[in-house]
């Protein structure tokens, strides 16, 4: 903190990417690698910065740090109101690993000096979505980011490229121009309690000024913005044809970064805004989550492209992460912020290895795959591991999460919890078969020929690995900067709806699943299989 | 609005002899207002309505080729409906319509000379020379020219 | 009021010592379009040239006294008339001409906007065989009436600077004389202009009618009758709907698409943006400062307007696929965007007159570019097809990036200045928490989703697909047209990311009340 008061860090996540772009426009545009180097080194130093402020977070401290408040429009109470506490916290983190990551990943085919151009300005965008403490300059940030992957899909992508741009672009858009509404209402009607009009989350949040059905009408606008951008089950569609058409670094980005955009959402501007109604109507999302989970594993499961069934994953994983938050419990909305990091780096790392893939086969027909398991084994670990991770394996990070959210859930919300279950064994199912498929068997003449993973490749996605199996050893370090953010906001939502106590473990033992606990646990048990899959991961670099 | 919250007050009684309440309280703010816009348009189209209709039914309809022969002051007309006529005769009529109707400014001027004085004469000056830019304009270009 | 006449004729004549500051910018442009019009007159061909020059100059020059007015002002109103600021005025005039903070931002609108046109008009006179000196002396005269139409508080006023504004625009509408739909542009545009122009008259006598006065503000006094009577709200209805023809609001629309296509396209961004912007004055001025105790009668008419305008403009825009239609409903699904807070201006005039104006302002930014580089790509393309854009991201990168900034504008994403103009208009929609104005602001927040479509639509061709003749060769681009869309360009973009320099001139205190 006493370094962070003389550095503003928060702005510079936003302004760095920027003079990076900057940069970026003065290279001409022949230059590919100077291009990528500039991008890259931006991206990095943004990441680096992120990085910084894990270590520079006052683990105990529940409030917003590393604020910055500068006044924008005075009239409005409009500000530069930024600030990040531990749910927002790792979130920006994991934007700053995975930007850099999927420049180096991978390659444009054309016009390199537009794309990178357009993922720096994402990159900006996403940092100041997830620290912007007021209603409005998030909603702007909400709405640029949109512009860049719009023409990062249809610039860059494959096939169908520009219908799937046009289609997220407008779902997003449907969503948030009704969450305008919302946001000038929620103002307007708090401007008494507040003292004057502010777009202050925290100041409307403590003000509570508005009537039940108020409440209700203009959550429901904040929450058809998010549920699009989660996406929740109906709303779903454009994700699948987003994520397949996109580029590899556009998918990584749209699973690992902008899908937090919903889920996050509902954690700052939903819940935290709008307690009573996100109570009241908690069980339509608990619903929504439980149908997304078993739909999107049940869709994965008969996907033929194997880029599709990552997507539709997606779906499912998101479904947990709804779960998770709905149950509005410590240990849920926990599991839920970790999920949400866990999902950016295994999704993430799957769009990197299939989009691999598909550099070195152009197809990414299930069926036109097979024993790739010979003539890439280092890359059939890497995507082992990965896929182990997604599945929620004991002892990686995504057992972590998934855990955590239905140990909440079965104290909150049980039978959308039972169903939920049957989710991780689906998840199992379907990637376990696709992996089959893919990578097992006698590989043809083209797969058999296929080259196995460079260093460069290897060394880009290495500290997505070292994340998948650190964080699934020893969460704790993150679990206990989650927790306090999380307290305070169960808190608050105790606090403001009546008669509602956090579902908490009547019967089980007090404090069942602290960082600690789970951790320990999880430490005896699976040490074998670590050693061995970190030993593998690493192999592979060689 | 006191005229409707009167009427709204009235109360309803379907048994009593107060048919009008009745018919009237169902009927919005908002509705009320536009009545009378709307009964406007139907009296407008209504009256048209009425007197083509009355017309066409009461007048005789007996043709002949003189009758639907076009009305020519009383002249038989010759040649097509069309014929070109000079387009300066259009040129000068309207530049003499707009002077002409313009000089009727000067006269309520002209009227209050005195009292009006320097400001008068001098917002005449300018009022003057705008109509004369605008002849000096019809000049210039070669409107007048005849030929 | 009564007899006015018998009084000016009785009464000895008061000469009022004239405010000549307030005036000075319609003295300065009416001065000016008629020292073009004498050197044109003298020279003739030799200063062909130079005339889009001084026309833009005399457009300058003219900013000059709004902006020491500006400076100068406080805020105060300042009547043409007033003998001393302290002892109200006496005069017949009284109150007819007011210059306020309100009239200077749109006059400095106007003038910017008609510099901005001139520009855009420039190359495309001069390059075809049209009369060319004229054209400029019309704008001027138009641009006259603008500037009168944001200081008129007064029927009379307010009729004759419409159609001071209108009727060269008749006539400019049908400039390219050899062409037949220009030809239709200009007739469709006056017949319906002099309909329009008939049914507000209409209106405008019963409401004169009634107060026995022309003055808007002596109107508000005398229907301030705790109730509305039959005609009054028959005089509303008509002058509503004689400016609607104006703003080009559903159903009255019907002449702009054909009208927006024929005429030349500098003009065209002319009537879309200033023309438009002078209707919408004109509307203000009516319903903020002679219907303020009418609201009931008022805004159900204007919310059902501005809600089909804002639909009708956007369903019809989705299937056009000529970019200047295109652009032409878009501006009449726009008009339904500025009308809304006049749907709601009960209590919160001066909100709902700063949010409408602060539209007209960011609009005139966004679409007078749109057109520019709609104007510049027919230069090559010698198209406004939409298919005709193809590519053109190949071999005009800068054009694509700018067409992009103001399509993103015009669909309102931030961070350029289309978003701010929405959001303050959400900002009157649920400033009120009246229903009527959140159902509103919800009909337009799906309409800014279905525009978004159609505008991508354009940045799609733009910059994804290929050009339909593979002729990827430059685009010369003449530094006029340059000029127009850098302007426009940091316009839009100012006041998307720094909306407080719009805000802080658009915040307009008691509007109604100037005097």
């Amino acid at each position: 903190m006493f370094a962070a008061a003389a550095f503003p860090i928060l702005p510079a996540l936003i302004i760095t990417p920027l003079i990076t772009v900057a940069v970026l426009m003065l290279i001409p545009a022949n230059r590919n690698s100077e291009l990528k180097l500039a991008a890259l080194v931006g991206t990095t130093i943004t990441g680096m910065m992120s990085i910084w402020m894990l270590y520079a977070f006052e683990i105990a401290d529940d409030g917003f740090q590393f604020a910055v408040n500068r006044v924008w429009l005075e009239e409005l109470g409009l500000s530069w109101n930024l600030g990040v506490d531990g749910i927002s916290l790792f979130l920006v983190v994991l934007t700053g690993i995975l930007f850099p990551i999927a420049i180096t990943a991978t390659e444009p085919h054309h016009d390199p000096k537009q794309y990178y151009i357009w993922l720096t300005l994402l990159m900006s965008g996403s940092m100041g979505v997830f620290i912007a403490l007021d209603l409005l300059l998030f909603f702007l940030f909400f709405e640029i980011v949109l512009v860049p992957m719009y023409f990062l899909i249809g610039g860059w992508g494959h096939g169908n490229r520009i219908h799937a741009a046009l289609k997220f672009f407008l779902y997003t858009m449907a969503g948030s121009a009704l969450m305008l509404v919302g946001i000038v209402s929620v103002a307007f009607l708090s401007q008494d309690a507040t003292g004057g009009l502010t777009f202050d989350v925290v100041q409307l949040a403590e003000a509570q000024a508005l009537s039940q059905t108020a409440q209700r009408l203009v959550f429901g606008s904040f929450a058809l913005a998010f549920a699009v951008k989660v996406p929740l089950f109906p709303l779903h569609t454009w994700l699948p044809d987003a994520h397949t058409e996109a580029p590899t670094a556009g998918s990584v980005i749209l699973a690992g970064v902008m899908l937090k955009l919903g889920t996050y959402g509902y954690l700052r501007f939903g819940i935290y805004l709008f307690p009573q109604a996100a109570h009241d109507l908690a069980w339509i999302f608990l619903t929504l989550g439980v149908i997304g989970i078993v739909y999107g594993a049940a869709v994965a499961t008969m996907q033929r492209d194997l880029k599709r069934l990552v997507a539709y994953s997606s779906v499912a994983h998101l479904g947990f992460i709804a779960l998770g938050m709905f149950v509005l419990n410590t240990q849920g909305i926990q599991g839920a912020v970790f999920q949400m990091v866990n999902h950016g780096i295994s999704t993430g790392a799957l769009f990197i290895l299939v989009g691999w893939v598909y550099e070195r086969r152009h197809t990414r027909e299930i069926a036109a795959l097979g024993g790739l398991q010979k003539s890439a084994p280092i890359m059939a670990g890497v995507f082992t591991l990965v896929m182990l991770s997604s599945i929620g394996l004991p002892g990686l990070n995504g057992f972590v999460g998934e855990f955590l959210i239905l140990l909440g859930g079965f104290q909150g919300a049980r039978w959308w919890t039972v169903i939920a279950v049957t989710g991780v064994i689906l998840a199992a199912l379907y990637l376990l078969w696709a992996y089959q498929r893919v990578f097992h068997g006698t590989p043809t003449e083209e797969n058999a020929s296929m080259p196995d993973l460079r260093l460069s490749e290897g060394l880009a996605i290495l500290p997505l690995l070292v994340l998948i199996v650190f964080l699934g050893v020893y969460p704790k370090p993150m679990l206990e900067r989650i927790e306090p953010a999380v307290e305070r906001l169960v808190v608050h939502v105790e606090a403001n709806v009546d008669g509602f106590e956090e579902p908490g473990p009547e019967q089980l033992p007090a404090e069942p699943a602290t960082a600690d606990d789970l951790t320990h646990t999880l430490e005896e048990a699976e040490a074998e299989a670590e050693a061995k899959e970190e030993a593998e991961s690493l192999g592979g670099e060689g | 609005m006191g005229v409707q919250q009167n009427v709204a007050q009235i109360p309803v009684d379907l048994g009593s002899a107060q048919p009008r309440a009745v018919a009237f309280a169902p009927v919005s703010d908002f509705l009320r207002e536009y009545i009378v816009v709307g009964l406007f348009g139907a009296l407008a189209f209504g009256l048209v309505a009425a007197f083509i209709g009355l017309a066409s039914i009461f007048r005789p309809d007996r043709p002949t080729a003189d009758k639907v022969e076009n009305y020519e002051s009383g002249v038989d007309p010759v040649g097509s409906g069309w014929s070109q006529s000079q387009i300066r005769y259009y040129i000068f009529a309207l530049l003499f319509v707009m002077f002409d109707v313009e000089a009727v400014f000067i006269f309520p001027w002209a009227a209050r000379l005195e009292d009006l004085g320097v400001f008068g004469l001098v917002e005449m000056v300018i009022f003057i020379f705008i109509l004369a830019l605008g002849l000096a304009y019809a000049w210039r270009k070669g409107v007048l020219r005849w030929v | 009021m009564s007899g006015t006449f018998v009084t000016l004729v009785a009464a000895e004549i008061e000469r009022p010592s004239i405010d000549w500051h307030a005036i000075a910018p319609e003295l300065i442009l009416l001065g000016g379009g008629a020292l073009v019009t004498v050197i044109d007159l003298i020279w003739l061909e030799r200063v062909r040239k130079l005339i889009p020059t001084l026309t833009s100059l005399v457009f300058l020059v003219a900013l000059i006294p709004v902006i020491t007015l500006w400076a100068d002002g406080s805020g105060l109103p300042r009547g043409l008339w007033i003998i001393d600021e302290n002892v109200p005025a006496t005069g017949v005039w009284e109150g007819a001409f007011v210059v306020d903070n309100y009239s200077l931002v749109l006059k400095g609108l106007f003038l910017l906007s008609a510099y901005v046109i001139v520009l855009l008009s420039t190359n495309y006179m001069s390059e075809g065989d049209y009369y060319d000196s004229e054209y400029y002396q019309l704008i001027a005269a138009s641009v006259l009436g603008m500037l009168v139409m944001s200081s008129s508080r007064d029927l009379i006023s307010i009729f004759v600077a419409l159609e001071l504004v209108s009727i060269p625009a008749y006539l400019m509408a049908a400039w390219r004389k050899r062409d037949l739909k220009s030809n239709e542009a200009g007739l469709k545009y006056m017949l319906m202009g002099v309909f329009a122009s008939a049914i507000l008259l209409y209106g405008m006598s019963l409401l004169y009618g009634i107060a026995g006065s022309t003055l808007l503000s002596d109107i508000a006094a005398a229907i301030d009758i705790g109730e509305s009577r039959p005609v009054i709200t028959l005089g509303i209805v008509f002058t509503i709907i004689g400016f609607g023809f104006k703003v080009s609001a559903v159903p009255f629309h019907t002449w702009a698409p054909d009208t927006y296509e024929g005429a030349p396209t500098p003009l065209t961004a002319f009537l879309a943006v200033a023309s438009k912007a002078a209707g919408f004055v004109a509307l203000i001025n009516v319903v903020i400062v002679a219907l303020p105790t009418q609201a009931n009668v008022v805004e159900p008419f204007i919310w059902v307007l501005a809600a089909i305008t804002m639909t009708v403009g956007n369903l019809i825009a989705l299937r056009q696929t000529n970019l200047v239609r295109m652009l032409a409903y878009s501006g009449v699904a726009q008009a339904g965007y500025m009308l809304a807070p006049l749907a709601v201006y009960d209590g919160i005039s001066d909100r709902a007159t700063s949010a409408v104006v602060t539209y007209l302002v960011i609009y005139a930014a966004m679409n007078l570019g749109a057109f520019a580089v709609v104007i510049i790509a027919a230069r090559k393309t010698r198209s406004a097809e939409l298919s005709s854009y193809g590519g053109m991201f190949n071999y005009a990168p800068g054009l694509t990036l700018a067409m992009t900034i103001f399509l993103f504008s015009l669909a309102g994403i931030p961070p350029v200045g289309g978003w701010w103009a929405k959001f303050e208009v959400f900002r009157v929609l649920t400033e009120g928490n009246r229903t009527s104005g959140i159902a509103l602001a919800v009909i337009a927040a799906v309409n800014s989703v279905i525009a978004a479509f159609y505008y991508l639509n354009i940045a799609k061709q733009m910059w994804f697909l290929p050009s339909p003749d593979g002729d990827n060769s430059r685009i010369a681009i003449p530094p006029a047209l340059l000029a127009a869309v850098g302007l426009t360009v940091a316009a839009t973009i100012v006041s998307g990311v720094l909306p407080g320099v719009v805000s802080d001139m658009t915040d307009f205190v008691n509007v109604a009340a100037g005097q």
